[in-house]
């Protein structure tokens, strides 16, 4: 702001006191004042900057400047790193007592830590990581060869955590993550060096915790190690204490670089990784005690415990990159303690060894289920790119598997028609295009995810139009073909299952919601109403694949002998659509006790003054609706199937006990799935309590108004149990 | 199907970081927060309401939205608001002092004509009366009578108060926007949609709100 090129500066005059930052080559100060002053005097009170480029943005990125709040240039220590390295801000070495540089050293380790932890959870890495001064000038460092290894390696690992991020695009709406415009990243050196620089130190180090553990008559062969510093009771401490924070370093720098290897074949390695990260964190966490008794009265309070010996650590100025490298929010942000910093590590190793511990089965739906899992977890940002990035690589699941055949697999279709040259067909290579899309969403944090799977209904709908067209347009409405058996049945079944995988979009979606908390209770019974919509379409879909499935899969197995017997068993319904039945019994009747409640004014309806529930409702499903999911699925016939409903129709539905005994029946076929089965256990939980505050409910609620119904999610994450009091 | 390009994120509680929301909305909170305040006692009826009048009021808006709201905003804020839509600023007095005021503004958005609010605020001891209800319900009414199709805000999820209130007067929780502030609370972006007139032909365009609603959200605001 202050500094202006030659040609205007004829409006002020020079100020010869600051000297700290030199004028550049074009460049010299000037007072810009008297500018200031006669614009200020050319507008009057009451008048307003009209232009086509002022609108809020353009007003809201005004600043009145001096103004403390507003104006960041102000809050800051100093005005240029150079000006903090000539006030010894950030000195190497860090002291002259070698011990005081030591203990200095760690802290600006653990400091850093905990930078690294607030970069992960979404703030700028400008203002965390590299709020460290030694890391924006590294040759600074070259003499000091402990805080240059380590200032080196994390320079390397905040490169590859930034290139995983921005490779994987998950991080849309955490966009400060990968902002590093004019941060020295990665040093210029090739990481491997970086490695051995790390490899020496650690070394070093290692010699000399064995040094001063040695006996004294062994002590003598080993005189010529120096040690780490001059206070031989705090020797082998420290020394323990830098062993597990360089290691913790390597270990995870080598996590990082196994699990980038293509098609997961670093996995294995990787999970080796992750097990020796978090036996290193946890001898950072077992140091915390020496480090602190040593350290005791030496220093600096530090407030945010951002070390592990509570020390301020020397050398961070997050002030001076607010004016450094844009775009950074003009305020210094809270740093995470050491120990949250050390607890999101440990989260972090474990949500990628879960990562790493997939096997990759070559099917879509096994990968949904694995990333649906997965998210239950609430992993990071950092973790999800992974896993990302594993499941789609070059277009191909896991880097391996055509999306032509995930799809062919998913419909149930067999290996054979993996290269059938309908894969070229644009609607098919439109909808490989959307399976891809669909893995990338689902791996981003839940609120970004349900917006996209709203939008990405519509192209599923779409799609499956198109593709019906094309289906059409071939074969036309007769009956199959003889000439081209195969081509129609490919045809055929995934249009089926291209249905199937937009209903369980849908259902995702909504489920969401929930996760959320965008329904408000009045909500409820709206939202109800819709799964239950969805979820039958899902079932009937699924229904149809697996019958479909079976009936290839017979006619191949026998394909002369009469199969008369087993006509019966595709009229059975499989285990996977009795398990959705469950859910919808459920979901039915949370809808109807909600309707019954309304119109048994129990639960009193909103009103608002504007709109009515009609809008609600619009608005709840609109991208639902656009989609046509389901067809002729409208406010009215939502209205249709609750108004009538009451205490005494609904005691004879038995919804909740029909959902009860049909997700105990079915348990038997997921004896070896304990996903399905945990979830069978909690739609059995819910629809149990349910079903006796309902009998509650009927049997008094018509009589005393003090009843008061609430719900909670104390069984299952999306479908709510209903508390009964007396008020 | 590219991914939008994500949004910065805003920090409520010290300052706006210049940039526009994903909707190009600006960083703007609407607060209704609670506190333990000796509230004054006064009736509904000696509130009075005024439309935004002039630069007069000004100072008196940018008060009450400093000392309330976390949020410094420059005097450019405030006046692109309440000079390109005064209809939509309303202030509330009680025996001459200012107590509460809204700020909002409306236009062309993705293809529909859609109100947004800014700011609300009502000073502490006056809360729970129903004077923040009144104010937003006023500035609503009019982007009703100049054709909006919605209306739109975004408030902190953990603002019970706030988003009470405007469940009342009926929006949805349509998004919930991801570490939206910088101290990494989320936001929902609030809407509420206006009944189309071919969907409800019975519907005068405007229900009764407009004279003895105060009354209606009285005690049970906040």
């Amino acid at each position: 702001m202050a500094e202006m090129r030659t040609d205007e500066a004829a409006f002020g005059v020079a100020i010869s006191g600051r000297t700290s930052i030199p004028s550049g080559e074009n460049s010299v100060w000037a007072d810009v004042s008297p500018l200031l002053e006669a614009a200020c005097e050319d507008l009057q009170e009451g008048e307003l900057i009209h232009g086509d480029n002022f609108n809020l943005f353009a007003a809201m990125s005004a600043l009145e400047i001096m103004d403390p709040k507003m104006d960041s240039g102000i809050v800051c220590t100093y005005y240029s790193l150079e000006e903090a390295i000539e006030n010894g801000a950030a000195p190497v070495p860090i002291s002259v007592d070698k011990t005081t540089d030591i203990r200095c050293t760690i802290d600006i380790m653990d400091h850093l830590l905990a930078c690294e932890a607030t970069w992960h959870k979404g703030h700028s890495l400008a203002q965390t990581v590299y709020s460290c001064l030694y890391l924006l000038r590294p040759e600074r460092t070259l003499s000091h060869a402990l805080l240059h290894a380590y200032c080196k390696v994390i320079h390397v690992t905040c490169k590859a955590v930034l290139s995983v991020v921005s490779d994987a695009r998950t991080h849309e709406e955490e966009d400060l993550f990968t902002m590093a415009y004019g941060l020295p990243l990665g040093g210029g050196d090739r990481d491997e060096r970086c490695l051995s620089m790390l490899n020496a130190v650690e070394e070093t180090i290692s010699r000399q915790l064995r040094a001063c553990k040695a006996s004294s008559s062994k002590r003598r062969l080993l005189e010529d190690i120096e040690p780490l510093q001059s206070n031989p009771d705090l020797e082998e401490g420290y020394c323990r204490a830098l062993l597990c924070r360089l290691r913790f370093r390597k270990h995870f720098y080598h996590l990082l670089m196994s699990m980038k290897r293509p098609q997961g074949r670093g996995l294995e390695l990787a999970r080796k990784h992750i097990a020796s990260c978090i036996l290193e964190l946890d001898g950072c966490l077992k140091s915390s005690e020496f480090l602190r008794a040593s350290a005791h009265g030496m220093c600096e309070k530090n407030i945010q415990d951002t070390t592990a010996s509570g020390c301020q650590a020397i050398g961070f100025d997050a002030s001076l990159n607010c004016r450094l490298s844009a775009p950074t929010p003009p305020r210094s942000i809270k740093i995470l303690s050491w120990v949250k910093a050390i607890e999101y590590f440990l989260k972090l190793l474990r949500d990628l060894d879960i990562v790493c511990s997939y096997s990759l089965v070559p099917s879509l739906e096994a990968a949904l289920h694995f990333v649906i899992k997965f998210q239950k977890s609430q992993p990071d940002l950092v973790a999800r790119s992974h896993l990302q990035l594993l499941l789609v690589q070059d277009g191909k699941l896991y880097g391996q598997i055509p999306i032509f055949a995930v799809i062919t697999g998913a419909a149930g279709l067999p290996e054979v028609t993996n290269d059938h040259d309908i894969q070229k067909n644009e609607f098919v290579v439109q909808l490989g295009q959307l399976v891809i899309n669909l893995l990338k969403i689902l791996c981003t944090n839940a609120a970004w995810q349900r917006r996209k799977l709203g939008k990405m209904l519509q192209d599923w709908r779409v799609t499956y139009v198109q593709l019906e067209l094309a289906f059409k347009n071939e074969f036309g409405e007769g009956s199959k073909p003889s000439n081209n058996e195969l081509r129609f049945k490919i045809f055929q079944q995934i249009l089926m299952w291209v249905e199937e995988q937009t209903y369980w979009i849908a259902s995702r979606f909504l489920i969401l919601g929930f996760e959320l908390e965008l329904y408000s209770v009045h909500d409820y019974y709206m939202v109800y109403w819709y799964i239950y919509a969805i979820l039958i379409k899902l079932a009937e879909k699924t229904h149809l694949r697996i019958v479909m499935n079976n009936s290839t899969a017979k006619k191949k197995a026998k394909k002369k002998r009469d199969s008369f017997k087993d006509a019966g068993r595709d009229y059975q319904i499989s285990a996977a659509v009795l398990f959705l039945q469950s859910q919808i019994y459920l979901a039915e009747g949370l809808s109807m006790m909600f309707a019954a409640l309304r119109n048994e004014h129990i639960i009193l309806a909103p009103q608002g003054p504007f709109n009515t529930e009609h809008e609600i409702f619009i608005q709840q499903f609109e991208l639902l609706q656009k989609a046509c999911l389901p067809d002729h699925v409208s406010y009215m016939s939502f209205k249709e199937s609750t108004k009538l409903v009451n205490f005494s129709t609904l005691a004879m539905c038995d919804y909740f006990k029909e959902a009860q005994r049909i997700a105990k029946d079915v348990k038997s076929s997921f004896a070896n799935d304990p996903d399905k089965m945990a979830e069978l256990r909690r739609v059995e939980q819910v629809a149990e309590h349910n079903n006796i505050a309902l009998n509650v409910i009927c049997r008094v609620g018509a009589i005393d108004p003090s009843l008061k119904v609430t719900f909670e999610f104390s069984h299952h994450p999306f479908f709510a149990t209903a508390i009964v009091k007396r008020s | 199907m590219a991914m939008e390009p994500g949004f910065p994120k805003q920090e409520p509680s010290d300052f706006i970081f210049n940039h526009p929301s994903e909707d190009g909305e600006g960083a703007m909170e609407t607060n209704t927060k609670e506190g333990e305040v000796a509230k004054v006692e006064f009736e509904a009826s000696e509130i009075e309401y005024v439309s935004y009048g002039g630069e007069h009021h000004l100072p008196l808006v940018m008060n009450l939205v400093d000392q309330e709201l976390s949020e410094p905003y420059s005097i450019f804020t405030y006046r692109y608001f309440v000079y390109l839509w005064p209809q939509l600023s309303f202030l509330a007095f009680h025996k001459g002092k200012c107590v509460g005021t809204v700020v909002c503004k409306m236009g062309e958005h993705r293809n529909t004509f859609r109100g947004y609010i800014a700011m609300l605020v009502v000073i502490k001891p006056y809360r729970g009366k129903g004077i923040a209800t009144e104010l937003v319900t006023r500035s609503i009414k009019v982007m009703m009578e100049s054709g909006c199709e919605e209306v739109t805000l975004e408030a902190e999820v953990t603002n019970k108060g706030a988003l009470a209130l405007y469940g009342r007067l009926g929006f949805i929780r349509a998004k919930r926007l991801y570490h939206y502030y910088l101290n990494g609370v989320d936001a929902f972006r609030l809407k509420l949609l206006f009944p189309r007139p071919e969907l409800h032909p019975s519907l005068p365009v405007m229900a009764d709100v407009d004279d003895n609603h105060s009354s209606h959200h009285g005690p049970s605001e906040e």
